[in-house]
């Protein structure tokens, strides 16, 4: 019973708590580029003023698309905080990846078809590596269950320092931040405009931010399982993770889905290779 | 008992002699349509049944048994006058001559026909029973469909004589084929079913008698006929060695301990397997298949053939479990899978798409056959059932969308709600329980994932990461592709046969209950089937969802949150006025009344044109083709080599 309140509870707390990320992500990404940056409850101000706009789309499956999409980063949180099994959790999580992409490549609009193909090129990039760090984490704990992470006593880290930084690769995939901005860069001013995100706005916009939110705080989560076992740890972990993303984001420019591929296919792969091999010698 | 194994399997061929003889369409219409009512029927009958064993003499004072060796030889020799007159093929004409070669040997220098039989001829676990199953309904639904997509089809070839009843006599006799060969105990049964499934399959491969469907058949051939030979040799080998010829023999407890003597056959038996199954580097014998008649690739991929293949090896786990072949099994199985899913991303083809992913799925059930713990296996039946639902339900789709659009192209898709939206939404159904939790398929994948993960096999857990990630991206592409409209202004009617929209609205019913329903479907038919081979479950029904010691899946909390959610997205999308629709994007300039142009410079309308990534580049055809066969073929030459080591 204590579970299943902490969880709707997080379905709760989710998205302010996501939506407080971002705001503090435009801040320190504002300092670090010598800008003064705007408020911190900026994303909150946007996301109010899109909800409130008129509905526009190209058809009626973008609608379908997006609730979907909320729907499943909402479920993934649940679960998550369920302590429910990561490997379920993730295809829950690919539930609204699949029908955000399914929403762009609906449109017949070459901007948010390129961006679609582009998306689909990044989960192909991060879904090995998120599967592969599950099985590591399994391997450890004798369990896919998250529950069984905060039962096993060591922090992760300890065991799977080199599958943390491949979680490092999916985690600056999936928040879109550069170098691999490459489906829906944060900045619209690239040849793509925005992207995957192209043909949404209004409302439907607003949705999608709220469910990358929620995304957000699970894809955090999932950093924070490496440091279960005390709550400042975590704490730390989490806060040093996000400011190397965002200097990451800061000092490198986009690069090309083809390098992209190659090349975190390449080192994630070798890098989740030898971890598990240390495991499995060890 | 004998009437329902007389059902099963004599029946089809029966109807199947008739449709020959009563040449006229509404005979025919009744025939096929009777014959699917009475087969599904006799299967739920067989399971209601449960378990048996059945030793069937003789017919009309014959016995069995020499009737089958009677039959095998018919059979052999027929396909080798086809080989020496109509294909003009050494190849395939040595096949076959070596495989009548070994059966005299066998027959007439090696068995005792006089001797006591050792074990019935026929049985049926629940593993037999959930294949009689899946042949008999879901290749029952695809024969009574072929009834509507066939007069379109030869519409467009233009013929002067109809060729139906002789490819109704192949579509059917088929289905009593397959049932024959998974109700087989003896293994000279299960042979002589085997050779007719790979006969009827060259027969139907080549119905259009072109020279590309020809060649591809031939090809279908010999490849299966090097199966063949690799049965024939493993039942003189397992004569040689005082194995009895029956299944029940080799899975008898400790078989495996005699090391080699036993591997080697089990290793010949899961080679044949691997042929049929289309696995790497034999995947282009089922890709050449598609040429034919859309019922016939549908038939092929989704409850006959190769389904044979991995029934097989599935069937010999418990003799190999524990064994070097198990392994390397797996590794083999989980490089199909990886491999096959790069090809399918490739691919704009949406046959081509779908074979790819056929073979994927069945390497990924040959991999947890190999992987051999109940929670594996668990996997493997969970595929086997709802792979063979949604995917005879995809190609029965691409079939009836590409009589309707004169292309298979997934490109050509794009607007297809436009023109057929029943369908659209019929093979939308079959993406999403093909890719997407809480569907079974999906659990299947999650089953075999967290099975490879708990044994540590780490090559095999990689390969499983990497391909399921491909899976994702093309049947994500072509779902988003069937959406792909604009704003639908008055959707049209669709007309339809009852025969063709008749399976379709079955089967996407089908895969969605019985994903629902996956609960009971466990409790009564696959735990058993696992238990029967393995000691222990694989997974425990705590509240109708699956534990075990790895994780949990959710089935009716998904599905409850899930479908809600759905509903409400569903009742939104409703609301959509087409007031509030605009066209796409286009950096300003748009034209006015034209959604796929813009106004240029010179005041011209520009249209523009955006495809899929099909990354050839990396995933092509001509690209990977070469290098999968020769590692597979590298593979399957150590599996032989580390046994034959065990020999010498």
């Amino acid at each position: 019973m204590g579970k299943l309140l902490l969880a709707t509870l997080a379905v709760f707390l989710a998205p302010i708590v996501g939506g407080l990320i971002a705001g503090i992500d435009r801040k320190i990404t504002a300092r670090l580029q010598s800008r003064f940056g705007p408020p911190i409850l900026q994303p909150f101000y946007d996301v109010f003023k899109l909800l409130g706009k008129a509905p526009m789309m190209m058809n009626p499956w973008q609608i379908l698309t997006v609730w979907v999409y909320l729907l499943s980063s909402m479920l993934t949180v649940f679960l998550f905080f369920m302590g429910s099994d990561l490997l379920l959790i993730f295809f829950v999580m690919t539930i609204g990846a699949v029908f955000f992409v399914m929403g762009a490549l609906s449109t017949q609009s070459p901007y948010a078809q390129v961006g679609a193909q582009r998306e689909l090129i990044t989960m192909l990039t991060y879904e090995p590596l998120i599967i592969l760090v599950f099985v590591s984490i399994a391997m450890v704990t004798g369990s896919f269950k998250v529950s069984e992470v905060f039962a096993y006593g060591k922090p992760l880290l300890y065991q799977l320092p080199l599958m943390f930084i491949v979680l490092g690769y999916a985690l600056t995939i999936k928040l879109r931040k550069s170098p691999f901005d490459i489906s829906a860069c944060h900045h619209a001013h690239q040849e793509l405009v925005r992207g995957v995100l192209t043909e949404y706005s209004g409302p439907q916009l607003a949705i999608i931010e709220i469910a990358h939110w929620y995304d957000v705080v699970f894809i955090l989560g999932l950093v924070g399982l490496f440091w279960a076992t005390s709550a400042p740890g975590m704490i730390i972990l989490l806060v040093v993770t996000y400011f190397a993303e965002l200097v990451i984001d800061n000092v490198t420019a986009r690069m090309t889905w083809k390098w992209m591929l190659q090349s975190v296919w390449c080192w994630g792969l070798a890098l989740s290779v030898l971890n598990l091999l240390w495991l499995y010698a060890g | 008992m004998d009437i329902l194994v007389f059902a099963t399997v004599v029946l089809p061929f029966l109807a199947a002699i008739a449709l020959l003889l009563l040449r006229d369409k509404g005979s025919r219409g009744l025939i096929v349509v009777g014959t699917a009512v009475v087969l599904a029927a006799a299967s739920l009958a067989l399971v209601g049944q449960g378990a048996f064993e059945y030793a069937p003499k003789s017919i009309l004072g014959i016995s069995l048994d020499g009737l089958i060796t009677l039959l095998d030889f018919a059979l052999l020799f027929v396909i080798l006058v086809i080989a020496m007159t109509k294909l003009k093929n050494p190849l395939v004409a040595a096949l076959t001559a070596i495989q009548i070669v070994g059966l005299i040997y066998l027959e007439f220098f090696m068995m005792d026909h006089g001797a006591a039989k050792a074990a019935p001829a026929m049985f049926a676990d629940s593993l037999s029973m959930i294949m009689v199953l899946v042949i008999s309904i879901v290749g029952s639904l695809i024969c009574v469909y072929a009834l509507g997509y066939m007069p379109a089809h030869e519409d467009h070839l233009h013929l002067a004589r109809t060729k139906q009843p002789r490819f109704f006599f192949y579509l059917v006799a088929f289905l009593g084929a397959m049932n024959g060969l998974v109700l087989a105990n003896s293994l000279m049964w299960l042979y002589f079913f085997w050779e007719v499934t790979t006969f009827c399959s060259f027969m139907l491969i080549s119905h259009d008698g072109d020279e590309t469907s020809v060649k591809n058949a031939t090809r279908a051939l010999w490849m299966n006929m090097t199966g063949g030979v690799a049965f024939v040799f493993a039942l003189i080998f397992l004569q040689k060695t005082g194995t009895g010829l029956y299944l029940s023999e080799l899975l008898k407890p400790g078989f495996s301990a005699a090391g080699a003597a036993a591997l080697i056959p089990l290793f010949m038996l899961c080679y044949a397997g691997i042929t049929k199954s289309a696995q790497v580097p034999f995947q282009s014998w089922l890709t050449g298949a598609m040429v034919a008649p859309t019922p016939v690739s549908a038939l092929l991929h989704s409850s006959t053939m190769v389904k044979a293949g991995v029934y097989l090896v599935l069937r010999l786990a418990p003799a190999y479990s524990g064994t070097m072949l198990s392994g390397t099994l797996a590794m083999f199985g989980a490089f199909t899978f990886l491999t096959t899913s790069a090809l399918a991303v490739g691919q704009s083809n949406a046959k081509k798409v779908l074979a790819y992913s056929t073979i994927a799925n069945l390497g990924l059930i040959i991999a947890c056959a190999g992987i051999n713990t109940p929670a594996a296996i668990t996997a493997a039946i969970v595929i086997i059932i709802f792979h063979a639902v949604s995917k005879a339900l995809m190609f029965l789709c691409v079939g009836t969308i590409e009589q309707k659009i004169h292309s298979r192209d997934l490109e050509n898709m794009r607007g297809l709600y436009m023109i057929m939206p029943k369908t659209t939404i019929v093979a939308l159904i079959g993406v999403v329980t093909m890719l997407l939790p809480p569907f079974g398929v999906l659990m299947g994948k999650w089953m075999a994932i967290e099975s490879a993960a708990a044994m540590k096999y780490m090559p095999v857990t990689v390969m499983l990461a990497l391909g399921s990630g491909l899976t994702v991206m093309f049947w994500a592409r072509w779902a988003g592709i069937l959406l792909s409209t604009p704003y639908p202004k008055g959707i049209p009617a669709e007309p339809q046969p009852g025969t063709v929209r008749g399976p379709l609205v079955l089967l996407a019913a089908g895969a969605v209950l019985l994903s629902l329903f996956v609960p009971f479907l466990y409790g009564g038919l696959i735990e058993p089937a696992v238990r029967s081979s393995h000691k222990a479950a694989g997974f425990v029904l705590d509240a109708f969802n699956f534990v075990n010691q790895q994780g949990v899946f959710y089935i009716y909390p998904l599905f409850l949150v899930l479908g809600v959610g759905f509903y409400f997205a569903w009742k939104q999308a409703r609301k959509v006025e087409a007031a509030d629709c605009v066209g796409p994007y286009l950096c300003g300039a748009q034209s006015t009344g034209d959604d796929k142009a813009f106004v240029s410079t010179a005041g011209a309308n520009v249209g523009y044109q955006a495809s899929n990534f099909y990354l050839t580049w990396l995933f092509g055809e001509e690209r990977l083709t070469g290098p999968i066969n020769m590692v597979s073929g590298v593979l399957l030459a150590v599996m032989l080599g580390l046994l034959l080591g065990g020999v010498i």
